[in-house]
């Protein structure tokens, strides 16, 4: 058990605002292992994003309030730390990878010295020395003549540059958790398989656990080991990222992975998921996916189902799953 | 050039377009440069077909698809519409032309007004257009909500009280309105959320059906492509690298860039591993593109030659053209100055 590295417990978000009270999480569970990659996968407005900074403590408790039951780190708690404390585990036990490097990255500092910075800060190196480590993690990620481009601004660098620059300043200090939040969508598709490939083999090489929160599948199936499957700020499955694929048990899941278009077959038409995502403040009674759901009874739109854990650490919140059915042969 | 010699008459046709933009000197007297964002694009769209057009962001093909509605004039070349020179119109032909051509456009939050109700959004076209009664306009507006699955309850309100999903339901109910012939979908879902892509193509692919609607989609989802277009252009640095019916280019895909764009995109299918190509380098600008083949510095087989001789377009099969001198290969002189030999391929801007 030693080898769990993030455990976070009953994690809840909320944001008191006008109309009312915004759910954005409502209770999750997450753990992610060594060396592992795990995905939290949903749409927009799903949570997870939300989850992400408020795992980093990044959240603002104006307008935000947050609560967890247990948030741990490579066995260190850190559910009560203060944001000054805190200020020393970010950047250095984990670190985030945003997915707008122009807004993450401070326009009129050149990248050098904004990923200096993070090793003057943690590694209490010298500025000389702080220079020569970062030349070398740029390198690692695969920034070409990475001395000269030490000293460019942000917007000097391309869009996949970039991004790479973000992912030498997340795992400059070899953290133990790297969250990527959306790393690629902003990039091109020959530019996002660079990257995703940078970020791939740097999580690999140095044994560092992922969570890698996205909403495109297919990046998930290419990148991850375990996937958490969010919808309007629950979890309602969690399964080995082949198990997801082949046999997905929750009915919002299994839509999901057929309305995306594949180049394998030649159906003509799209399968769709009706109507769209609950608004968070007029969340749906019973099961959050009900009205959207083609398997849905009376039960579902009375209450809500539990998440139910089944063998090899599934997952699935659903009052009517798709294993049933398949368990008589066909 | 080829073309679709089935139809004689294309509802299209755009001959040698090349659209380029001037660049802002930045000293007076300083050579005025260009930036090339398409060049020499030839196609022939045929009534009721869709057709694709995929590249990466900056490749052109949103500026190739103003060029062919009309709302960019190009540098050189002529874009007929039903047979007419589009640019040679009097302006009042033009207008009356423009009319049957319509745009869907990317982003579902910026293109419609925020202060109009979407009743003002969708009539717009027919109240600017004129000559229609307010109780006609209503009529029909009403008409195109249900068409486009919205209630007859969102007449009056606004944009922001709509997802993306029915605000992308919006904007194509005001492409429609006035009847178009020809539809331009520039990048219709990609500003949508995973599980309303599929809504929102289908209710196009029904449009299109129930109107004898002519598409231009233009995507960098490959897999969208393949599933709803007959023909289809896969663009570079807005020079046409590969082109013909899209059945053919996806089965046997000739030129690097398409394989490349092929195998990069990830599929979800986790049993099947792959080969992928992955490309260096970044695409390169527009200004001052590559003298010869576009692609060559990020060409995995890219040949000496490649750097200086354009790749012209060559019809390597009935309706399939590649621009590649892998495929069309160089001439005996050329062969014997060794530039056909092989080049390692060097990391791009």
């Amino acid at each position: 058990m030693t080898d769990t590295v993030l455990e976070a417990r009953n994690l809840k978000v909320a944001f008191p605002c006008a109309g009312g009270v915004i759910r954005a999480v409502e209770g999750i569970d997450l753990v992610t292992k060594k060396g592992e990659c795990v995905a939290l996968v949903g749409e927009s407005g799903c949570g997870k994003s939300v989850t992400a900074l408020s795992i980093m403590k990044l959240l603002r408790t104006p307008p935000s309030v947050s609560r967890i039951d247990r948030l741990q780190l490579g066995g260190r708690d850190l559910t009560h730390l203060t944001d000054r404390e805190m200020e020393r585990v970010r950047g250095k036990d984990m670190a985030i990878i945003f997915q707008d490097a122009m807004t993450a990255l401070n326009p009129v500092m050149t990248v050098g010295r904004q990923i200096d910075e993070v090793y003057r800060r943690h590694a209490k190196l010298a500025r000389k020395e702080a220079r020569k480590r970062t030349v070398s993690a740029l390198e690692l990620v695969g920034v070409p003549e990475a001395r000269s481009r030490a000293n460019s601004y942000p917007h000097e660098l391309s869009g996949g540059m970039r991004q790479r620059v973000l992912i030498a300043l997340a795992f400059a200090c070899m953290p133990k958790l790297v969250i990527a939040d959306e790393p690629t969508t902003s990039l091109d598709v020959t530019i996002q398989a660079q990257v995703l490939d940078v970020l791939k083999s740097m999580q690999q090489e140095h044994d560092v656990s992922a969570l890698l929160i996205t909403h495109d599948l297919s990046v998930v199936a290419n990148m991850a080991d375990t996937v958490y499957v969010m919808y309007s700020g629950k979890i309602v499955e969690r399964a080995a990222v082949k198990e997801l694929f082949m046999d997905p048990l929750h009915p919002y899941t299994h839509g999901l992975l057929a309305s995306v278009p594949r180049l394998s077959d030649d159906k003509q038409g799209f399968v769709q998921i009706p109507d769209s995502v609950p608004h968070p403040m007029r969340k749906p009674t019973g099961c959050y996916f009900h009205p959207r759901c083609s398997r849905s009874s009376d039960r579902c739109r009375q209450r809500m189902p539990r998440l139910e854990a089944l063998e090899n650490g599934r997952q699935v919140r659903c009052w009517h799953p798709l294993r049933q059915e398949r368990e008589t042969p066909s | 050039m080829s073309g679709n010699r089935q139809h004689p008459e294309p509802l299209l046709e755009m001959a040698d377009v090349s659209v380029h933009f001037p660049v802002k000197r930045t000293y007076p007297f300083s050579k005025r440069r260009w930036i090339q964002a398409v060049t020499d694009v030839s196609l022939h769209i045929s009534e009721g077909e869709t057709f694709g057009i995929v590249g990466e962001s900056g490749c052109g093909k949103s500026t190739l698809a103003n060029a062919m509605i009309g709302m960019i004039r190009p540098t050189a070349g002529t874009v007929r519409f039903q047979g007419d020179d589009l640019f040679a119109l009097k302006p009042r032909a033009f207008k009356a032309a423009r009319r049957n051509m319509q745009m869907i456009f990317q982003d579902p939050f910026s293109s419609l007004n925020p202060r109009f109700t979407v009743y003002d959004i969708i009539r717009e076209p027919s109240y600017v257009r004129g000559g229609a009664s307010e109780a006609v306009m209503k009529s029909k507006v009403l008409e195109l909500l249900r068409l486009v699955g919205l209630d007859e309850e969102d007449l009056y309100r606004y944009p922001s009280d709509f997802s993306g999903g029915q605000r992308q339901r919006i904007g194509i109910a005001r492409a429609i309105i006035l009847n178009p012939k020809f539809l331009v979908c520039d990048e219709p879902v990609s500003g949508l959320d995973v599980s309303v892509h599929a809504q929102i193509l289908n209710l196009l692919m029904e449009i299109q059906q129930s109107r004898n609607l002519t598409y231009v989609f233009i995507s960098h989802n490959l897999a969208v492509v393949k599933n709803i277009c007959q023909h289809m252009l896969v663009m570079y640095l807005g020079k046409v690298m590969e082109a013909g019916e899209s059945d053919a280019v996806f089965a046997h895909p000739l030129h690097p860039y398409t394989k490349a764009l092929l195998s990069a995109i990830l599929d979800i299918d986790i049993e099947g591993s792959r080969d992928r190509i992955i490309l260096e380098g970044d695409i390169p600008s527009p200004i001052d593109p590559p003298k010869g083949c576009r692609f060559w510095q990020r060409c995995p087989f890219a040949m000496i030659g490649c750097e200086t001789i354009p790749a012209g377009l060559v019809e390597v099969e009935r309706g399939h053209q590649v621009a590649c001198h892998l495929v069309s290969g160089f001439s005996s002189e050329q062969r014997a100055a060794g530039l056909d030999q092989p080049v390692s391929p060097q990391p791009g801007g």
